[in-house]
């Protein structure tokens, strides 16, 4: 009899380790459990949708076809409300039952509220899903002034969304400039003005107290907390993500922020095992636990996850995480973990070029690059290598740094 | 390795419209060693050997969109 392996999760990290179960494991029984109403598709470029800019098709990875060729059981709008750990079961909310020997919890987040009045109003978007897209899409067409919220890396996606169907906006920030624990204001403004050339106007130490709606309950303003009142015919709100551990609260699995893994992706039950943005795991190249969220490293963790289903201790996850921004003219790159560490090191490097390092105890542990990308493939290298580069930092902030420069130095 | 052990060579025409049945690949689904390449490419008049995960026809979403023409 062969083993039976079911996912729960249709994300990139659950889809890999499908596809890398089937590739490996060709008699092997897999079901793929998903909420959503549609099968894999690209996580990373619903934002172009919903620009305007790509058409829904290529957003699409796996048709569901994909599945039947695979000989995997895919079942959407399904949604899972009971896992039964003790007995090696899962259960659905139309009552199905499915066993599996293996299980795989794939099952990401869901976009934070925020916790204020009218929070819940029509017109108030967040963005995770396609099907938040298509919304987000349909209704800034028709909206001609918007109120931004949440300053990090999914709010400016709604800033880029406004600018290109040229909705002028107000984006709201709780501090003095955009992902403040990543950028300083030098860095932060190279951003700054790049909103405000497309009509994307960033507004500081602000934020939302409420909202106001008209009397058909539709968003009308946001009202932050100095009493500054925007008017909105749309308000797009990007705060952050609730992890959707839920679903293992009733059981003996270990939740921090997230589902607890070990770098083999398994869970503190043995045949449970977890991957994407859901796990809290064991990042052997920071050495303690953390969390990524970026498209890479959830198909990697999904990839890996598979393997040591299969063979437990067969592969390490160690992976350099990055995350970019291509929605200006120059590219933005964060890398590793960049709100993190106990030391930095930034510069301009060129006009229109700036860089930041974060370090702990001398090492890299990632960073931000804004117009020159070069030295991405470097810096990950140090990661990697767990190099200290405390004494020659500012080396880090040469155009053109390689890391044989910091070997020439290390032998000087 | 990332890099085809092809003759062909690869560039990036940028591109305003992208057709439905296009593969679109984001710069961050990209091995590293192909983002190099992208960077290199985009927006210059330049040739690399072709990458292993682009194909083409391909089009590339990085500070524009890019068609990938591997001859």
């Amino acid at each position: 009899m062969s083993d039976s392996y079911v996912i729960i999760g249709d994300g990139i990290a659950g889809a890999s380790a499908a596809e890398t179960l089937r590739e490996e494991a060709p008699d092997a029984e897999i079901t793929v459990l998903t909420d959503e109403g549609e099968s894999l598709y690209n996580r990373i470029l619903i934002k172009e949708y919903a620009k305007g800019k790509l058409p829904e098709a290529p957003i699409s990875i796996h048709q569901e076809s994909w599945y039947d060729d695979h000989d995997v059981d895919l079942r959407l709008n399904t949604v899972v409300v009971d896992i039964d750990i003790e007995n090696d079961a899962v259960h659905t909310h139309e009552g199905e039952t499915f066993e599996y020997d293996s299980l795989l919890l794939a099952v990401g987040g869901t976009p934070q509220q925020l916790p204020v009045g009218n929070a819940d109003a029509d017109g108030i978007h967040h963005f995770w899903t396609f099907q938040d897209a298509r919304n987000i899409k349909e209704s800034v067409e028709d909206a001609e002034q918007a109120v931004i919220v949440g300053a990090g890396l999914l709010g400016i996606d709604f800033a880029a969304i406004c600018g290109a169907q040229d909705v002028e906006a107000k984006y709201l920030m709780r501090g003095d400039c955009w992902w403040r624990y990543a950028l300083s204001e030098e860095g932060a403004e190279i951003m700054h003005d790049a909103m405000r050339e497309r009509g994307v106007e960033p507004v500081f130490d602000s934020g939302v107290d409420h909202f106001e709606v008209d009397d058909d309950g539709h968003v009308e303003a946001a009202v932050d907390p100095n009493g500054e009142r925007y008017e909105c015919d749309f308000a797009g709100v990007a705060i952050g993500l609730d992890f959707n551990t839920e679903l293992v609260e009733d059981t003996p699995l270990k939740t921090e922020d997230g589902i607890v893994v070990d770098e083999f992706m398994r869970t503190n039950v043995d045949n449970v095992y977890a991957a994407g943005d859901i796990t809290t795991f064991n990042d052997l190249i920071l050495g303690e636990q953390a969390k990524n969220g970026s498209w890479g490293s959830a198909k990697e963790q999904g990839t890996i996850a598979a393997r040591n289903m299969l063979e437990y201790g067969s592969e390490e996850f160690e992976w350099v995480s990055s995350y970019s921004i291509t929605h200006f003219d120059f590219p933005f790159l964060s890398f590793g973990h960049p709100t993190l560490g106990d030391d930095s090191v930034e510069a301009t490097t060129a006009e229109g070029e700036w860089r930041r390092v974060a370090l702990k105890n001398g090492k890299v542990v990632g960073g931000v690059l804004i117009g020159d990308l070069s030295p991405q493939s470097a810096f990950k290298q140090l990661m990697r290598e767990g190099r200290d580069v405390s004494d020659q930092k500012q080396l880090l902030m040469e155009p053109g740094f390689a890391v044989d420069d910091l070997t020439a130095m290390t032998e000087q | 390795m990332s890099l085809r052990e092809t003759n062909k060579s690869m560039r990036l025409r940028r591109t305003g419209v992208v057709p439905s049945d296009a593969r679109v690949r984001h710069y961050d689904e990209l091995d590293e060693e192909t983002q190099v390449t992208v960077r290199e490419l985009a927006g210059r008049p330049q040739t690399a050997p072709e990458a292993d995960d682009l194909d083409d026809g391909d089009v590339v979403k990085f500070t524009d969109y890019y068609e990938v023409r591997a001859r």
